[in-house]
């Protein structure tokens, strides 16, 4: 017998999640006959009394002081317009663990099993049916996991059978055949199935299902970096390997706090001399494009485990976001089929980011997002973390053979199958239905206690060696961490989410929340007492052995059995070339670009999607959780003026502080990758720098997300490449981690037209400050103090936001000689930290006049400007809008000005202005007014834009 | 006296460095203790002379933010808790553990098990994080006394922190000076208007505590602002961070 109770606020008004999925229904699908959703939570309780009912009614599902509730009927009984979403039968629901718990607890041990369910009413004039199917189609049902429940289930207890071991017969297929094989699946070149077809021949035997997909998941693009580990002929020259060059340069470095590089699932930086910072930035571009939310979402959740599988287990401590989507009024019309609307995209992804992040109690301080009409395809969504780290336990081991296979966290499930494979692909109008189990589904919280038994695990020295399943599985996981040892895995032991999976789907499901841990038998009993403390499942699913094999069983019977030499080195390197193409988008006339008066210029500018305040995004996440925040991403009395870096003391009380920022400019890489990717770089840098960083102590890491690499594109990569290396070296600042993502094209099947992205250089650096009390806000702070310009303003307006907002592109992309900026770095380090700089921002989209104002808007000030022209062939609109790298707006006090200037040497240091309380920016050349505005009114306009997407 | 104080923790409770960070400071001893740990008899309250319920979200907020925390504590040790509160002790509840003490009924009137009001979703339907400035409202609360009048900065980190209670239990509430903290503006005064009411509270309740002033309950979080680089302003003359150690400190005075 199955009881049911449904509950919903005795106030409708109440109703927060009917309420926000009528706001969905109209912003994205433009309903026009609902004009109200309530939406009843159902419980299924099975084999229980009609006593014990009540029991779990009172002091469980129902608050009577606020809540009504109908016990074994229709919440709205007459009510037409009703449609009831539950998980599938089979499915695990994730709530029903803590419902039959906690029953247990309150007595009620009858209850054998549970379930819930929403039941959304929909209300309205002459209400439209495919209005409703489209709500629950396309806003509320996850069709992987979940259906549209009809009538009462038989029962709740999840039973099913396991699928079969298959036997593909791969060594007579055609190359037809192969490719049919490959295609949507596996993802495979007809070069690489060959290798797989030769390998089984000449073993005399056919492939089970599993070994396919292990290997297609092993070579994916997505694991193995194929480009990154190509050797290049560019132009006809030969060139190393993308990832040799940047790992080249790192050795050379050799940088004293570089503790762990390029090697383990994060960088490790040396914070003090008992811990170092794990820095890892990733990305999720395809399952994000498909399901932003979710995509977001176990976006972040994976960056989290990648820190905490770093070396022998790390605290995570700091997660950053950074988005790059299409336009958000973009017309439907220009939304090519299978793909989401930017708006849809945005939302999902900050909802994403957040959903996961809050709970896990991991502040996100650092972020940004980026527009541009060519991102409408497929989104770049770039999720960073960072984590503290015991120095000791900072580097990666083998496991000891003999290691027992030690699974912690989240059960295993059908999600994500294929994500690691789908993600090295292009996408097509057919990639959503094709591939929409490829999308993993989050549950933060599983991922916290695993966390917490992690770092347990880890404090009383019991891992030998942790890594998290990601991309590819417990295939990825244990082959990875098996490579120098072997592994055998008895599958049937993994706690699955519902049963009739498949062993191969077993082994390469991409379900989020679990660990694997090399642990010493010796110490199994801890280890699971520990886990138990946590409430966290853990299981032994077999053992690292020492004949380098990966054999994997299910119920004694083989489904793997390769040699580790032949699942992570059987595939040959890829030899690629490409031809570097010159990029020309053309410059606006003289009279176009030249006006007496800047003000409404200075208007458009503030409200460029580029440029405006992110705000409402902003507070959708939690900065101040762990109680580590020092310089957090909004302030002033405003609460609005931004920050370009975010500090943390990692440790409450220690006095040291981490410091984290990023820069990526995608327009300025479709005009020239190489100084694009250089201003990329010193944009990160300058962003940290202004708050406080020194730059003697940074760290890089570096996401490229490219198009599909063809001639042109892997040629743009090598200068990009090429950029970075330049860089790195000359400033001593390493790229200790990183991460390519090279599918980011999108093919129309029927005209074969391509839309690719602006190429994506996002360069996220990290470092320790030795004094947080030495690090500084940006935005102005006393009435009185001298506005100072530091650098070399140039006449440089390719890509800017100036032109973006007349309309061009441009062509003269800015740069900067690398001796001059890094002398400038020091030199603002040194103003910082002799107290000489009260306030800091470093020059960049929107140029000077966007970045004294964004200063102004912490206090509401007035500011007044006047330019200094020494060179009197720059005009006023690029004195005014210029974007050269490697500049700083700061304040100072007039008597402190002196030695400022000292500080800076050659590098230019002029006063420009002085900060009022006239609460109005005006911009002077001489005596003639270039710009003249209230704050107010400026911030207004700089608010504006996603205050229209986020209300 | 040092008194020590409890941090309870249940999976998915977040909030436990900075609360036991705001601790230390103000003088006192804690342990971290797992409900699991309560709820087999492993550790008992009464080792205890502050009861700290943390922010976070226990069990992923499964039913109703705080629910299964709440209801599994009441079914393994109800007692216990009755006990703390009749002996001369504190207790702590912030964001999630707000929510925690309205579920159990400890707040408003201290009755365990009677839930008397609710705390749900924001007015503005999303999860938001915000600084705010609170009044101290006058009350014989252990934990603000000496601060009436005094207006504090905190972050707010929720979803779900709208106050809402009955036209008679926001009476008693009012008549018994239970409020003690209300959203205010720079003005100092008290609106529904977002986002200086960040949730739309009623009355722009942000904090309570139980008639005999000793059972505390606020939705923002005054251990994210015990220190002076807490603030995100700090780095401006006069309004550095920490005034909400104070809060701390009252709690540890009281054992003194």
């Amino acid at each position: 017998m199955i009881h049911t109770i449904s509950t919903f606020p005795k106030d409708p008004k109440i109703d927060a999640k009917g309420a926000g999925l009528l706001a969905d229904a109209k912003e994205f699908l433009r309903v026009q006959t609902i004009s109200e959703i309530r939406c009843v939570k159902k419980f299924y309780l099975e084999g229980i009394n009609e006593e014990e009912l009540a029991v779990l009614k009172d002091k469980l599902l129902v608050e009577e002081v606020w809540q009504d509730f109908a016990i074994d009927q229709d919440f709205y009984p007459s009510h037409p317009y009703q449609v009831e979403v539950a998980y599938k039968p089979g499915m695990m629901n994730p709530e029903v663990q803590s419902i039959i718990d906690t029953a247990h607890a309150l007595g009620v041990t009858s209850l054998i099993a549970a379930d819930t369910g929403f039941v959304y009413c929909f209300y309205g004039e002459n209400l439209n049916q495919s209005e409703i199917q489209a709500v629950i189609n396309k806003l509320v049902m996850n069709s992987t996991i979940e259906d549209i429940r009809t009538g009462m289930p038989k029962t709740l207890i999840l039973s099913g059978q396991t699928g079969e071991i298959k036997i593909i017969p791969i060594r007579d297929m055609t190359d037809e055949e192969l490719m049919k094989l490959s295609k949507n699946t596996l993802f495979l070149t007809l070069e690489e199935m060959h290798t797989i077809k030769n390998y089984f021949q000449e073993l005399g035997r056919d492939p089970y299902d599993a070994e396919l997909e292990i290997l297609a998941q092993t070579w994916s693009e997505h694991c193995c970096h194929k480009t990154f580990n190509a050797k290049l002929v560019i132009d006809g020259v030969e060139k190393e390997s993308l990832f040799k060059r940047l790992k080249n340069a790192t050795k050379e470095i050799n940088h004293s706090h570089a503790v762990s590089i390029f090697v383990d699932n994060s960088g490790v930086w040396k914070f003090d001399d008992k811990y170092g910072i794990c820095g890892k930035v990733e990305t999720h571009n395809s399952p994000s494009a498909l399901d932003p939310f979710g995509g977001a979402a176990t976006g972040s959740g994976g960056v989290f485990r990648d820190i905490a599988g770093t070396g022998q287990g790390a605290k995570v401590i700091a997660s950053t976001d950074m988005f790059c989507v299409g336009l958000p009024d973009c017309p439907e019309s220009e939304i090519p089929e299978g793909c989401k609307h930017p708006r849809f995209t945005l939302k999902g992804v900050v909802r994403g980011v957040s959903y996961y992040g809050n709970p896990m109690g991991i502040p996100t301080p650092n972020g940004s997002v980026h527009f541009h009409h060519d991102f409408r395809c497929k989104p770049s969504i770039i999720v960073g973390s960072y984590g503290l780290i015991e120095l000791d336990k900072a580097i990666k081991k083998a496991p000891n053979f003999g290691d027992l296979i030690f699974v912690i966290g989240g059960r295993t499930g059908r999600d994500g199958i294929h994500g690691a494979t789908f993600s090295s692909a292009e996408m097509t109008a057919e990639t959503a239905t094709v591939n929409s189990t490829a999308v993993q589904i989050g549950n933060p919280i599983e991922e916290k206690r695993t966390f917490d038994a992690v770092l347990e695990l880890s404090k009383e020295n019991m891992i030998h060696a942790v890594t998290d399943c990601g991309a590819g599985g417990f295939s990825s996981a244990i082959g990875e961490m098996g490579e120098k040892t072997g592994a055998y895995v008895e599958l049937e032991k993994a706690p699955l989410k519902y049963t009739g999976l498949a062993p191969w789907e077993i082994f390469i499901s991409e379900s989020q929340e679990r660990m694997v841990v090399a642990l010493d038998p010796q110490n199994l009993d801890k280890a699971k007492k520990i886990c138990e403390k946590y409430s966290v499942e853990s299981t032994v699913l077999g053992k690292f052995t020492g004949d380098n094999k990966l054999l994997v069983t299910y119920e004694d019977k083989t489904l793997c059995d390769l040699p580790m030499e032949f699942v992570h080195k059987g595939l040959n390197p890829l030899v690629i070339k490409g031809n570097y193409v010159v990029s020309s988008f053309p410059d606006p006339s003289e009279n176009e670009v030249s006006k007496d008066d800047y003000t409404e210029s200075l208007h458009k500018i503030l409200s460029n999607l580029n440029v405006c305040s992110k705000e409402p995004i902003i507070r959708r996440y939690d900065h101040n959780v762990q109680g580590t925040a020092v310089q957090m991403p909004l302030c002033g009395k405003t609460h609005s003026a931004p920050n370009n870096a975010s500090v943390l003391e990692p440790i409450p009380g220690c006095g040291k502080g981490l410091i984290i920022s990023h820069g990526l400019n995608p327009v300025l890489n479709k005009i020239d990758p190489y100084l694009g990717s250089k201003w990329a770089i010193n944009e990160a840098i300058a962003n940290a720098v202004c708050q406080g960083a020194n730059p003697e102590n940074l760290a890089l890491i570096d996401n490229f997300i490219w198009p599909k690499p063809d001639s042109k594109f892997i040629a743009d990569l090598d200068k990009s490449i090429e950029a970075c290396v330049e860089l790195s070296k000359a400033y001593k600042m390493p790229f200790i981690s990183g991460k390519d993502s090279l599918s980011s094209t999108y093919t129309n099947q029927a005209t074969g037209e391509k839309i690719h992205i602006p190429p994506v250089l996002c360069v996220s650096t990290f470092g320790v400050v030795d004094d947080i009390n030495k690090t500084i806000s940006s935005p102005f702070k006393k009435v009185g103090n001298k506005i100072v310009l530091i650098g070399e303003t140039r006449a440089e307006m390719g890509g800017s936001i100036y032109y973006d907002v007349l309309g061009y592109v441009g062509s003269k992309v800015p740069d900067i000689e690398k001796a001059v900026a890094f002398k400038t770095y020091q030199a603002i380090h040194k103003g910082i930290q002799n107290g000489l700089i009260k306030s800091c921002a470093d020059i960049s989209e929107g140029g000077l006049a966007g970045c004294v104002t964004e200063m102004a808007f912490g206090e509401m000030f007035g500011v007044e400007i006047e330019l200094r022209i020494e060179n009197r062939d720059l005009k006023n609109f690029e004195y005014l809008f210029s974007e050269s790298p490697c500049r700083f707006v700061g304040e100072v006090a007039e008597h402190d000005f002196e030695n400022l200037k000292q500080i800076c040497g050659d590098i230019p240091c002029e006063i420009i202005g002085e900060i009022n309380n006239n609460g109005q920016i005006i911009f002077k050349d001489k005596d003639k007014i270039l710009i003249q505005e209230k704050t107010d009114k400026l911030f207004k306009s700089w608010k504006e834009p996603m205050k229209k997407v986020f209300g | 006296m040092k008194p020590k104080a409890a941090i309870i923790f249940s999976p998915g409770i977040n909030r436990d460095q900075e609360t036991s960070y705001a601790l230390i400071q103000a003088g006192a001893d804690y342990e971290i203790i797992q409900l699991i740990e309560l709820e087999k008899g492993e550790k008992r309250l009464d080792d205890f002379q502050i009861l700290l319920c943390p922010g976070g979200f226990s069990y992923g907020d499964d039913v109703m933010s705080a629910k299964i925390w709440a209801s599994k504590s009441l079914a393994h040790f109800q007692t216990q808790l009755q006990k703390f509160i009749s002996e001369d002790k504190l207790v702590i509840g912030i964001c999630n553990g707000f929510q925690f003490l309205i579920r159990t009924g400890l707040l408003p009137f201290a009755n365990v098990g009677q839930i008397e009001a609710t705390l749900t979703h924001n007015a503005s339907n999303h999860f938001e994080c915000r600084w705010v400035n609170m009044k101290v409202q006058p009350s014989n609360c252990v934990f603000t006394k000496g601060m009436e009048g005094q207006i504090l900065r905190m972050p707010t980190a929720h979803g779900e922190g709208r106050f809402l209670a009955n036209d008679e239990a926001l009476k008693r509430i009012k008549d018994q000076n239970q409020v003690i903290f209300r959203y205010v503006d720079e003005n100092g005064n008290s609106t529904q208007d977002y986002p200086v009411n960040p949730n739309g509270s009623t009355e722009a309740i942000a904090g309570l505590c139980s008639p005999n002033g000793k059972i505390m309950g606020l939705m923002p979080h005054p251990e994210c602002n015990s220190k002076k680089n807490h603030h995100p302003d700090w780095n401006i003359e006069g309004r550095e961070g920490g005034e909400c150690l104070r809060i701390f400190e009252n709690a540890v005075k009281y054992f003194r």
